[in-house]
């Protein structure tokens, strides 16, 4: 744990500073950068759906065989990006591992903002998404209710307890770290910080609170780890659909799921820490041996699930499998989006066995933007690809996305990027007492500044 | 009773697709293959009576057409030795039907004549039905599909003109149904076969589509349904559809037989 | 509150109340009264059909239909369970008759000509001018009558319309009646006549036979009847008594041979020489059921199988195995249609396949050719005189002979080769009328346009082709008020005849249409006693007609008998039966062969959005045109599936986007007509290729019928495209969808 205490030098003042410098002091360029992003949303994901919902689902490229494209592969892919923030947030914490506290936060905000575009993209792509409230069994005179077997369903009770969960979960961890910040901070960031601290004081009663809490919540949502995947990957799994029928989709959606949302923490930290070289002192090459460890471990993982979905289709050895098969592996372009697939999450992974290329920039930057492409490709190949190829050749029809697809797929990426560039504006991106906690010395008589 | 197989059988109940457990009716088509010509007049017929809509050229392009019953053609051979097949597939109303259980709003469910039925206003777009449908007999209203004036003086009255974002599928003419089990009941009788012939059947020039009550064991698709010939389609998959196809003879015929 | 304030809001309140209700009554729609009728008539009752009784015009077949009226519009058609010809079933064709009725694109009153001739520019006039217009044009020729023509469709109509027509132009003394039909089966008739000494197309007894043997007659689709046929198929399967076998003769597999059990994919052309061998084989084994067979080997010298295995493609032992089957299976039974219809020499082909029935015995007994009966007694005959030809019309428009024009249903300009110079002619006319629903090809030349009623709002009357055991007599009547200011097709005759005055006044009906018609069945009621059988008064009579839709003849038809003689046929076999393609084989290697869809048929079902959406049956292609070539030749031409290809014949080009079909001859490729109109409505018009265009123009003399499989073609590919099809793929890759069993099987589950 030597890293891990590299950091041990530093007072809390030291601490309150820096991390309050991050939200505070920024030049005209990060806001021209926001402002931009956010403009991209409103241009390119407003819009469009905005259109969409005028005009009907036709402006998508959907067609009979193939009704789920490219909204449901963002819906999936990020409910994959949202994984890593339980993970870190939940799994780590109640083993104790100590380098999680650094990165703690970050994850949990992209968890938080990867869940508003999924719950997006499930309204994004239905026909009637005016009518989205009667997912919810809500008690109504015409005694109307939901379907309690549909996968569906599953899905509004998983995400919705997943995005309420994730949102108390990083609340709770808010509340000491805006009490700490409201003594330095001026303005109207004192006054947001005051109201929502609740008058934490930091009294032993309210830290001992707190850490229950955080346990108890942490217990709560570790099962959602394996759950809220696992619930996805039943939209496709229950049905009888060749390539979505198998018992391997569980597992095989939840290592996605955390290898994307390891890539993607990874991505950001690395991003953070160009913008803020404060951060270098608390997001360490220690962080990024650790989570490069992480991301070669399940991308090991994901290439064994992924080579077992294929020969769990090649076993069944019945047309329907072989011909999705050979339409995924064999079909041009296809074929080269498969090999583009493996090389990202199969081949590239392998790099970061050399600890060296774990730290170097190759290793932050272009290994975790690479994962993340060849797991969007990965729910490509999956969900619109094997409605390509069901049981009725004479229904056979290949879908390609349109602009207003993509335009909205782009668009939604901007407004996280830019969501989550305001966030840091506003609420520390670095846990303040975690990283105190880190420092290791018991404060009890002293006030903490 | 004791609670726990209270309990247990409710557990049961759930886990069987629809509510009834015996249907007022079983609605069944039998379509022999052997006389099916292939001629289209079923997939016209549907277009008069169910106010299907004409999407045109570039939509049909994307394989948007809102054909509720289409007619399947397999080749099979290379020349000069071709065999075509032709199969009209609709909604085969499964008995275990997947779209039934996928539907969140349970906007798709199995009626008490045994019937699958769409219920457009409490469709969401969901397109859940629609994928897990292995037949691909759901549709979609990808638009708001209007009709060139006057041409929508020729809708049927009977039938729901649907909104754009909703999912649809052949309803075996349910209004048919309805008409004729009103007609009955105004009569104080029972339904008797060939009340109700759906457009499809009623058009069929070769004679090859017969609709009525399985429940009815006189009926003449329950008497059609014992031939040796009959297979249902992709049974394999356990659906249990109310479609009964009779096997085409053919020179190379399989020749397995199921019984 | 102050007692002024008080007063004060309740002046705005009223004086708002009234602007209020002033405003509703300003802004309200009209329409948003559910029922407008104080008094309803006594048939329209909200939401409940009535369903009325006509007839299908949309082919020559007069199937039997009842039309769903609700709300006092045409909402369905379906066919008339009661009527012998398609006993209650339906052609996608007859479906869509609603939307010729509801057509965004009719005529909606008289017009005049605005624009250019052929630009399809028109005014509306009043149907005084229109009528005046012509009545004065025509009064103008009186000194010459034989300058007016008229050009009519040969649709095999026996009606009073008519009878109206053809004493409108004999009152007026003009001899000069042209009818053009692309898809007539004027080379069967004429054939059947020669040969069997038939005048209307016999009962080819499919339901009843054990052996189909059809060379090229599509009857699944669009030959003669097909829903008559195809109900005769489905009995002949699967009717009860024993499964009979089809095998079908043709170049390119059409829908009917998709349904064989056999496809003989003879050479193009060589039908009938494969027809004449059957026979010979057929009596070179002893076989023949003909009394005078002896005489037949000798006539048939030239078609021993051995011989004609070559020219026609099929080999010697298949020509063998077809004949002892053939000859064998009791009763069998040989048509020919399709392609056999569309070669120069049809006749002689049509002949050939008598040949065989009568060789294998199959004339006049059940199951086989079955001679029609006698038509009913004063039923009103065909437009007879001599077959007048479209050369003769374009001759006589080139000389300047024809002054006035009247079309009446036909549209020569997009169903006559460009050969035919049929635009030319029409421009050589100083006066051109037309009586046309919609703005076509050879309408777009007119100088007026007297548009008719559509027949679902018309008076008429119909005289299908004879059965077994009956001889429908149907009748139209209006199911809906007509939607525009147009009139019935027989009054405007009459109106026009009374117009122009003297002898042409004197032969029109003194009434109406619609009481010249019942007059007329009146007539008919009095002279066919087995009318009366039921109804003791004419009004009785009628009602029941009307109610009914028409009158079946029952079982006061028998059957005639028939056969072939040698010596009749003779002289048509005399010359090779095999039938002769325009083009050199080197410059041009494919046969062209053209082939009408049920849904289009000679391109009058283009103007309707459901048939234009309607899947091909062969090829899932909507919307548009198509080339049908067999994978290897398209293979070794570097084209595939989508592309554009241009199809050059020595009389043209066209260009179309290829299918590749599994079924068809490597050196035939298939166009399918209907498509390519330049006007005819938004649905129809610039949409796909008109490959008549490209055809020589061939006219068979004795029959007028224009031959379409005559030319040899030659295929370049000119672009990439995609085709608009619903076939995603069309093999089952082993996944055995469509489940089958073999005859043998099928007999012992049978047993």
């Amino acid at each position: 744990m030597a890293e891990g205490h590299q950091k041990s030098s530093m007072s809390y003042k030291d601490v309150n500073e820096d991390i309050y410098g991050i939200i505070t002091r920024s030049g005209i360029g990060y806001y021209i950068i926001c402002g931009l992003f956010g403009a991209g949303a409103a241009v390119l994901f407003i819009l469009p759906w905005a259109y969409q919902i005028y005009v009907g689902q036709g402006v998508s490229g959907l067609n009979v065989p193939v009704f789920w494209g490219i909204y449901l592969v963002n819906f999936v892919f990020w409910v994959g990006v949202a994984h890593a923030g339980t993970l870190i947030s939940a799994m780590l914490f109640i083993t104790q591992t100590p380098w999680r506290r650094a990165i703690s936060r970050g994850a949990e905000t992209m968890t938080f903002f990867a869940l508003m575009l999924v719950t997006l993209f499930i309204f994004i792509h239905m026909g009637r998404p005016w009518n989205f409230y009667w997912t919810f069994p809500y008690p109504t005179q015409r005694q109307l209710w939901t379907n309690f077997i549909s996968p569906l369903t599953f899905d509004v009770f998983a995400i919705g307890t997943y995005t309420t969960s994730s949102i108390v979960f990083l609340y709770f961890g808010l509340v000491p770290d805006l009490a700490a910040l409201s003594h330095t901070a001026s303005g109207w960031r004192k006054k947001l910080y005051e109201f929502l601290s609740f008058g934490w004081r930091g009294t032993d009663a309210q830290w001992y609170t707190q850490n229950k809490a955080c346990m108890f919540f942490s217990a709560f949502i570790m099962p959602l780890v394996v759950s809220v995947h696992s619930v996805v990957s039943w939209d496709f799994a229950l049905s009888l659909v060749p390539g979505y029928s198998k018992t391997v989709f569980a597992p095989y959606f939840v290592t996605g799921a955390l290898l994307s949302g390891f890539a993607g923490v990874l991505l950001m930290l690395s991003i953070m820490r160009e913008a803020y070289p404060v951060m270098k002192k608390y997001v360490t090459d220690y962080h990024y041996d650790r989570i490069g460890l992480f991301v070669l471990v399940l991308s090991l993982m994901w290439s064994y699930l992924t080579l077992m979905e294929v020969v769990t289709g090649l076993y069944a050895n019945t047309s329907q499998e072989i011909e999705h098969l050979k339409f995924k592996l064999a079909t041009p372009p296809y074929m080269q989006l498969f090999i583009l697939m493996i090389f990202c999450n199969t081949v590239l992974p392998l790099v970061y066995i050399v600890r060296k290329v774990r730290g170097s920039v190759f290793g932050r930057f272009v290994v975790p933007v690479l994962v993340l492409v060849g797991m969007w490709l990965e729910r490509y190949l999956i969900i619109p690809n094997s409605l390509s190829r069901k049981f009725l050749p004479w229904m056979w029809q290949d879908y390609a996305p349109t602009w207003v697809e993509i335009s909205i797929s782009l668009g939604t990426l901007m407004m996280f990027i830019s969501m989550f560039m305001m966030f840091v504006k506003v609420f520390p991106i670095i846990a303040l007492f975690e990283v105190k906690e880190d420092i290791g010395v018991p404060m009890k008589n002293r006030k903490h500044h | 009773m004791s609670i726990f197989s209270k309990v247990k059988d409710r557990l049961e109940d759930l886990r069987r697709p629809g509510y009834f457990k015996k249907y007022d009716h079983k609605f069944t088509m039998v379509i022999d293959l052997d006389r099916c010509n292939g001629c289209g007049a079923c997939v016209s017929a549907c277009y008069a009576e169910n106010n299907l809509p004409v999407v045109g050229k570039e939509e049909c392009g994307k394989s948007r057409a809102l054909n509720w019953i289409r007619i399947e053609r397999y080749v099979e051979g290379e020349y000069p030795d071709v065999k075509v097949k032709f199969i009209p597939v609709m909604c085969q109303h499964c008995s275990k039907a997947p779209c039934e259980t996928a539907c969140p709003v349970y906007a798709t469910y199995h009626n008490q004549d045994g019937l699958n039925v769409q219920v457009y206003n409490r469709c969401v777009g969901t397109f859940t039905c629609a994928t897990y449908c292995p037949y691909d007999a759901r549709r979609f209203n990808w638009f708001t599909y209007k009709r060139e004036k006057p041409l929508d003086q020729q809708y049927n009255p009977d039938v729901t003109v649907r909104e754009m974002g909703i999912m649809e599928k052949g309803t075996f003419c349910i209004q048919r149904i309805r008409a004729a089990k009103d007609r009955a009941k105004d009569e104080k009788r029972a339904l008797k076969d060939g009340d109700v012939t759906p457009a499809c059947a009623q058009a069929c020039p070769t004679g090859a589509m017969v609709f009525g009550d399985l429940n009815d064991p006189e009926s003449r698709v329950s008497k059609l349904a014992k031939s040796p010939r009959r297979f249902r389609l992709l049974e394999e998959l356990n659906t249990d559809p109310s479609v009964i196809y009779l096997k085409r003879v053919m020179k190379d015929g399989r020749g397995t037989s199921e019984e | 509150m102050k007692r002024r304030d008080f007063l004060k809001y309740i002046g705005i309140g009223g004086a708002g109340t009234g602007l209020g209700y002033l405003f509703g009554k300003v802004t309200q729609s009209p329409g948003n009264k559910l029922i407008p009728y104080l008094i309803p008539p006594e048939d329209i009752i909200p939401g409940v059909g009535a369903y009325y009784a006509t007839f299908c015009t949309e082919c020559s077949a007069g199937c039997g239909i009842l039309v769903k009226v609700m709300d006092g519009r045409a909402r369905k058609i379906e066919g008339n369970p009661r009527h012998p010809v398609n006993k209650g079933k339906l052609c996608m064709r007859g479906q869509a008759g609603v939307q010729g009725l509801y057509n965004p694109d009719r005529i909606k009153a008289p017009m005049k000509r605005s624009g250019e001739r052929g630009t399809g520019q028109f005014v509306e006039i009043s149907w005084d001018d229109a009528v005046s217009t012509l009545a004065k044009n025509l009064t103008e020729l009186n000194k010459k009558p034989e300058q007016l023509y008229l050009l009519t469709s040969d649709m095999r109509r026996r009606g009073h319309q008519h009878t109206v027509a053809s004493s409108f132009m004999s009152g007026f003394g003009s001899p000069n009646i042209i009818r053009h039909d692309l898809l007539g089966p004027g080379n069967l008739e004429f054939a059947n006549h020669a040969s069997m000494g038939l005048s209307a197309i016999p009962h080819y007894d499919i339901e009843n036979t054990r052996y189909l043997l059809s060379f090229g007659a599509d009857f699944s689709s669009a030959w003669l009847s097909p829903v008559s046929y195809g109900h005769a198929y489905g009995q002949m399967r699967q009717g009860g008594n024993g499964r009979g076998k089809l095998v079908q003769v043709e170049p390119r597999m059409s829908l009917t041979g998709a349904n064989a059990d056999e496809w003989v994919a003879a050479r193009p052309g060589t039908e009938g020489v494969l027809s004449l061998s059957i026979a010979y084989a057929i009596i070179e084994k002893g076989l023949s059921r003909a009394g005078d067979a002896g005489s037949w080997r000798s006539a048939l010298g030239a078609y021993r199988p051995s011989e004609a295995a070559k020219t026609v493609d099929v080999s010697e032992e298949r020509i063998y195995s077809l004949a002892k089957e053939f000859a064998q299976a009791r009763p069998s039974l040989a048509i020919s249609g399709g392609n056999l219809e569309g070669y120069e020499n049809g006749p002689s082909c049509h002949m050939a396949v008598s040949v065989l029935n009568h060789v294998a015995g199959n004339i006049g007994i059940k199951g086989g050719v079955i001679p029609s009966p006698e038509a009913l007694a004063s039923a009103p005959h065909p437009m007879t005189g001599p077959k007048n030809s479209l050369s003769r019309f374009a001759a006589d428009a080139e000389a300047g002979r024809i002054k006035t024009l009247i079309v009446s249903g036909s549209n020569p300009v997009f169903t006559a080769p460009k050969a035919a110079k049929v635009e030319d002619a029409l421009a050589k006319i100083p006066f051109i009328a037309s009586f046309s629903s919609y703005i076509d090809e050879t309408t777009a030349y007119a100088d007026i346009i007297l548009p008719p009623h559509h027949p679902l709002e018309d008076w008429g009357d119909e005289f299908s082709e004879p059965g077994a055991g009956f001889a429908p007599a149907t009748v139209m009547q209006p199911v809906v008020s007509p939607l525009y200011d147009t009139k019935g097709l027989g009054d405007i005759f009459i109106m026009v005849g009374k117009a122009v005055g003297g002898k042409t006044a004197a032969r029109m009906p003194s009434a109406e249409f619609k009481d010249y018609l019942r007059g007329s069945w009146k007539e008919m009621y009095a002279k066919n006693r087995a009318m009366a059988a039921g109804a003791p008064t004419f009004d009785e009579f009628w009602i029941r007609t009307l109610s009914e839709g028409g009158w079946w003849g029952a079982e006061s038809v028998k059957p005639r008998c028939a056969a072939v003689s040698v010596h009749a046929v003779k002289e048509h076999l005399s010359k090779s039966v095999a039938a002769e393609f325009e083009g050199d084989e080197k410059a041009y290697p494919f046969y062209l062969m053209l082939y009408p869809q049920a849904a289009m048929r000679d391109g009058s079902g283009a103007l309707s959005p459901w048939l234009q959406e309607m899947p091909d049956p062969m090829t899932s292609v909507v919307w548009g045109s198509w080339v049908e070539i067999n994978g290897k030749t398209a293979a070794s031409l570097g084209i595939s599936e989508g592309d554009v290809v241009s199809i050059e014949s020595p009389f043209g080009k066209i260009t179309a986007q290829a299918y590749l079909a599994p079924g068809i001859r490597p050196d035939t490729i298939a166009v399918p007509i209907g498509q390519g109109h330049r006007q005819y409505g938004r649905y129809a018009k610039d949409r796909g290729a008109n490959p008549i265009e490209i055809l020589p123009f061939k006219e068979n003399p004795k029959t007028g019928q224009i031959a379409v499989n005559s030319t040899r073609v030659k295929v370049t590919k000119i672009g990439n495209g995609r085709l608009v099809k619903q076939e995603g793929a069309a093999r089952e890759l082993g996944r055995d969808i469509v489940k089958t069993m073999t005859p043998a099987e099928f007999e012992r589950i049978k047993g």
